[in-house]
């Protein structure tokens, strides 16, 4: 309890707003630019690496929440991944691994590939196997095509985007702490 | 005799992983009721100063630490920022970065202190409502703080904390991110504060006529050390702040011209319009 | 915007019910939505008491407009996807290698449905709260005051954040970065934009901590508001009661 605590200074809470800004922001950003990606979880990966576990796990709930209330009601379904993400961001720094880049670009591909894991059940059993955007939704109709059924094809969505989705976002981060000022980078 | 507010006794400080001491060997007694101005160049440590002075040093700010350091009579190190609550403050140069963003309007940002506090409603709705007939905020005490210019934005965060009134407030440079318009209106809500209370301030500022206005002692800051304190026009009028890059008041310089283009010897020169009206009566 | 929020202010008595009093009414919506082991009840319930406690609220017309909105997307792929690939017996009409089924349709209609009676429920309740009203109920029954700050202080730093990046994406465009052409230019023109842009809001951060300090926000104790939420011993039983007609009602469908 008291590890939990220790994350949660008044530097830590005037941070977890800016990560989520920083989620939305940069997700409109991706739009802009018609690329194929979510890049929603920067900040939650920022404050994982940033502070600790706890305060990324809530950072990457309440994304969620804020994105199901006002931009798709049904990101809600995926807050235990979001959560989970942050985890595992805050364990990859405290394992050093955020110090080269090639073992950030490890770490985002890791995340990527236990993010789809997780994402697909959700997809298949609580929204029939889609989730309504155009993109994702025709790739799972070609998995389905191809002979997979409703938890595989989402799968095979998944394992494409996901991993390329957190790579970007993992190094994206990496960069970032490399321009940060040393005072910043506080570790609990 | 008045009470001392805080008190640093042959302090010095070097922020974590920093090796150079940003302030040291600093002796500086504030007493109850006095507004202090520092002046310096920058990267001199006056923030610092004000961070010290404040409990911001150890508590926000970790580092390296020597000397003494006490607040309200006690030893700062031991006093946690939670108990400072409420009686010491600090208004930072952006504007924008002190609405807290947790309340819709000014009038419940004015209150968010009180609300932290424990205030009694009653009591709270009193003291918003002063606050903002004070600060000349009423007028806007529903629209939301995100909506107001950066001058209106700097009165709300002074008259946020003064809501609670504290007994000792920093002022870090408040003026140097606005324009000339909204430096104006924070002047005049720190002229309103000197003469509606007793609050001890530290002034941080560049604005020499200002300062020479209301402090009622200056403090040279350089590479970390005090230069010098005393009185507005003993402090301005000394010819070595030059090499130092601090500047002098018009009315010192305009002085100072005259003498010299007069020919005449100096009596003690002007560092405010009262005192250049003064100056230059005899000879007119 | 000064914040993000899809409140719709009224007078309603909808409007007028303690915040968590409507969280209780989303909580038995959605259980509705996910209970009930026959999609058909499902409707049943969306038509007597979700639209009625919409038309309660005074909101029935924007309610069903954003109903429709968020619904579309999902009702198209689900009818698309379920219905040539669920793989029924009963085939109503051929289309190459693949096959039409009823059982496809009745699956998506089951999904459809039920999403539908969700996000119906979730705008009853986002369209007459506010939020920071609901942070302040929340605190009132202990949540943390660090919980309302985090959750209004995003709402409205947000849009702000929007504008930066709107700002940020304008600036590069006009420096000549390529924002448009194939994928790899596109990719290439991410990085300049969003390293900056969340450099220049952490630096922020030390400021930012320091006025909260200044407001006393990391004192203990107990906090009050200047603002009053009214409550009543009514709708706390009431809350109750909706909660676990929700919980009943996942339960059914579970057995």
């Amino acid at each position: 309890m008291d590890k939990f605590r220790s994350e949660f200074t008044t530097r830590t809470i005037v941070l977890i707003p800016i990560a989520i800004a920083i989620n939305v922001g940069v997700n409109w950003i991706v739009q802009q630019l018609a690329l194929p990606l979510y890049l929603d979880s920067i900040g939650t990966v920022l404050v994982g690496v940033m502070v600790g576990p706890w305060s990324a796990g809530l950072t990457g709930v309440l994304s969620v929440i804020v994105i199901s209330l006002f931009f798709w009601p049904p990101a809600v379904a995926w807050a235990g991944v979001a959560a989970i993400i942050g985890f595992m961001a805050a364990l990859f720094a405290n394992a050093g691994w955020m110090k080269s880049w090639w073992r950030a670009a490890l770490a985002g591909i890791i995340t990527g590939v236990v993010a789809a894991f997780l994402s697909a059940p959700i997809a298949a059993y609580v929204f029939g196997g889609v989730t309504g955007q155009a993109g994702t939704d025709a790739l799972v109709a070609s998995f389905r095509a191809a002979g997979l059924d409703a938890l595989g094809a989402n799968m095979g969505q998944g394992i494409v985007s996901d991993p390329i989705d957190k790579l970007i976002t993992f190094l994206i981060v990496w960069a970032i702490m490399l321009g940060l000022p040393e005072r910043l980078k506080t570790r609990a | 005799m008045t009470k001392t507010i805080a008190h640093l006794t042959d302090f010095s400080f070097s922020y974590a992983g920093s090796g150079t001491k940003a302030i040291q060997e600093i002796n500086l007694a504030i007493k109850e009721g006095e507004l202090i101005g520092v002046i310096g160049p920058s990267g001199a440590g006056k923030s610092t100063l004000g961070y010290a002075l404040s409990g911001f040093i150890p508590h926000f700010f970790t580092g390296d630490l020597s000397g003494n350091q006490q607040l309200f009579g006690q030893e700062t190190s031991q006093t946690p920022l939670s108990e400072l609550a409420g009686r010491t403050g600090m208004v930072v140069q952006n504007p924008f970065n002190q609405i807290s963003g947790a309340r819709y309007t000014v009038r419940e940002e004015v209150a968010f202190g009180l609300e932290n506090l424990g205030t009694d409603r009653k009591l709270m709705d009193k003291r918003v409502n002063e606050t903002l007939e004070r600060f000349k905020l009423a007028s806007l005490r529903d629209r939301s703080p995100y909506e107001l210019s950066g001058g209106q934005q700097q009165r709300l965060a002074l008259a946020s904390i003064l809501a609670m009134e504290p007994d000792l407030l920093i002022l870090d440079e408040p003026t140097s991110q606005l324009d000339p318009a909204g430096a104006e209106e924070v002047f005049e809500s720190v002229h309103t504060l000197t003469e509606t209370s007793s609050t001890t301030v530290v002034l941080i500022s560049h604005k020499l006529e200002w300062l020479a206005e209301v402090a009622d002692r200056i403090l040279v800051l350089v590479a970390g050390r005090i230069r010098g304190q005393g009185p507005p026009r003993e402090i301005l009028t000394q010819p070595d702040l030059e090499p130092w890059g601090i500047g002098s008041t018009q009315y010192t310089r305009a002085a100072r011209l005259a003498s010299s283009a007069a020919d005449t010897s100096q009596p003690a020169l002007p560092v405010t319009l009262d005192q250049a009206v003064g100056f230059f009566k005899p000879w007119i | 915007m000064a914040q993000l929020s899809l409140y719709r202010p009224g007078s309603s008595p909808l409007h007028k019910l303690n915040p968590l009093t409507k969280l209780a009414v989303m909580a038995c919506c959605l259980g509705a939505a996910f209970g009930f082991p026959n999609p058909y009840w499902v409707v049943g319930f969306y038509l007597l008491f979700t639209l009625s406690l919409a038309a309660w609220g005074g909101m029935l017309k924007p309610f069903l407009v954003q109903n429709a909105k968020l619904i579309l997307p999902f009702f198209l792929s689900l009818f698309i996807i379920q219905g040539f690939f669920y793989g029924g017996a009963t085939v109503l009409f051929p289309l190459g290698p693949f096959s039409y089924t009823l059982e496809g349709v009745e699956v998506a209609f089951g999904f459809t449905v039920r999403i539908l009676q969700a996000i119906a429920g979730m705008t009853l309740f986002i369209f007459s709260t506010r939020p920071d009203h609901l942070m302040l109920a929340l605190q009132k029954h202990g949540f943390p005051h660090q919980a309302m700050y985090l959750v209004v202080t995003t709402m409205q730093i947000i849009p702000q954040f929007q504008n930066k990046a709107l700002a940020i994406l304008e600036a590069q465009q006009a420096r000549g970065l390529e924002t448009q052409g194939n994928l790899i230019v596109r990719l290439k023109a991410l990085f300049p934009m969003v390293v900056p842009m969340i450099l220049g809001s952490l630096i922020d951060i030390d400021e930012r901590a320091i006025a909260l300090e200044s407001r006393a926000f990391s004192k203990p104790g107990p906090k009050t508001s200047l603002i009053e939420i009214p409550d009543s011993e009514t709708q706390k039983i009431l809350r109750w009661c909706l909660v676990a007609a929700g919980l009943l009602l996942v339960v059914w469908r579970a057995l």
